[in-house]
């Protein structure tokens, strides 16, 4: 039986800036974060220098946006604090597993954080996935060609979400900063619960279109 | 496509998504992790989902942290400089070995005493995940069983963790999602290849979010 799949990586893939500000309303213009990939070599230096400068500016950048994150989801502002410091302190334990051609820092960042937070707010403990875990390494080889492969998804899967039709932005909007599972979503806005899996499915689909599309030209 | 199969895709899609936001109950997260170890295409959407995540957390907008968290937070990398990242020990045993390991921690042995024979070839055991986390079970079938007619209370999510088995739907193999609608009735038979075993969550509303995060999302919203 074929059980490990290789594909399958928690810390998989990336970070780069465009502003989605517009996109969801939230104001500010985020230019000044334009060309960021430097967010994952300052990654690379804390896993592999144990670089406490880079460490500290990616807890500068992170950090408090984690908490936002978090504050979004409806947690409460002391345990937000608290969840976002664990969080960054993950970080630097498990700077050492990150490999930039398989995430961007972001991503990283954001799995570890969102582990963080179910552990913190489920009643029952149980092992989240390890991303030092080998299992959830594909492929070790670290190549900057796929490290550009890597960011160039990120670029498509910014363009694809600022033109998702508004229904189906809404879907992931609602699911990402409310942290609604599908059936809340369903339960508060009075679509029909089939309407909401049907956007779900049709806005996953637009995503996916884009990263298939073959102008990505890096693979070799 | 048919309509069961594009219905199941929908549903996978819902719980994908919820799955990358953390929004699932402990059962169905165990459940979609399993699946995710099992099929590379959710795979592959999972890790643009986990993009997408770290897209949206990139772009947020920040919020400050108290005074002194970076101060608190070097500290405490100071404080466990010296200890290492232990490694995971895996439990193994006849047929938790075999699966992945989200669900191998919960799959007990099969001469275990919590494995009950329900019918001819048909055995159940069930699976405690603490309170109100919704009810999930493992089932064995033995290879061309066939279960009689049944309907179900909730809505109910299978997965297919060795073996396959058919129904009125479509046919349904290793790592393999096939969805129960409330209400809906299905005569699955164990496809003759070897024993089906299944784990399946019946679809609660319950969710892992803490009782403050609840009420706090009912005055946002």
């Amino acid at each position: 039986m074929d059980i490990k799949n290789e594909n399958f990586d928690f810390a998989l893939v990336t970070d780069e800036p465009v502003s989605l500000t517009s996109a969801m309303g939230t104001g500010s213009d985020n230019d000044n974060t334009r060309g960021m990939s430097n967010w994952d070599d300052m990654l690379v230096r804390v896993g592999r220098d144990r670089d406490k400068d880079a460490f500290a500016s990616l807890f500068e950048y992170f950090g408090p946006r984690i908490k936002s994150f978090l504050l979004r989801l409806g947690t409460d502002m002391s345990l937000c604090e608290e969840i976002a410091q664990e969080a960054m302190i993950m970080v630097w334990r498990r700077a050492e597993t990150y490999n930039p051609s398989q995430s961007g820092a972001s991503t990283w960042i954001f799995t570890i954080a969102r582990n963080k937070r179910i552990d913190r707010l489920r009643r029952e403990n149980r092992p989240l996935p390890d991303l030092a875990d080998p299992a959830f390494a594909p492929e070790p080889v670290e190549t900057g060609e796929k490290t550009i492969f890597r960011q160039q998804e990120e670029e498509k899967i910014r363009h694809a979400l600022k033109n998702l039709p508004d229904e189906q932005a809404k879907m992931i909007f609602s699911a990402y900063y409310e942290e609604k599972s599908h059936r809340e979503i369903s339960d508060e806005s009075g679509v029909p619960l089939g309407t909401v899996k049907s956007r779900i499915r049709l806005a996953l689909n637009r995503l996916r279109a884009h990263l298939d599309e073959p102008e990505g030209i890096w693979k070799s | 496509m048919n309509e069961q199969a594009s219905f199941n895709m929908q549903v996978l899609d819902a719980l994908l998504l919820d799955y990358a936001t953390g929004a699932l109950s402990l059962p169905l997260e165990v459940l979609v992790e399993t699946h995710l170890a099992m099929n590379e295409d959710s795979a592959k959407t999972m890790n643009m989902l986990m993009k997408l995540g770290g897209v949206l957390l990139e772009d947020s907008d920040p919020v400050s942290l108290s005074e002194g968290a970076l101060e608190n937070v070097l500290k405490a990398i100071e404080q466990d400089e010296e200890q290492q990242p232990h490694n995971s020990k895996r439990k193994i045993d006849t047929d938790s070995a075999l699966l992945p390991r989200p669900i191998a921690d919960y799959l007990p042995d099969r001469n275990n005493s919590s494995w009950r024979r329900i019918g001819i070839g048909l055995f159940e055991c069930d699976v405690v995940f603490g309170n109100d986390q919704g009810r999930a079970k493992f089932y064995r079938i033995s290879p061309g069983t066939a279960i009689p007619s049944h309907t179900h209370t909730g809505t109910e999510v299978t997965l297919v963790l060795q073996g396959g088995f058919t129904d009125e739907t479509g046919n349904y193999g290793p790592g393999d999602i096939a969805v129960q609608e409330e209400g809906g009735e299905h005569k699955p038979v164990a496809d003759n290849d070897g024993e089906c075993m299944v784990f399946a969550v019946n679809h609660g509303d319950i969710r892992l979010t803490g009782p403050i995060g609840r009420v706090l999302n009912l005055l946002v919203n």
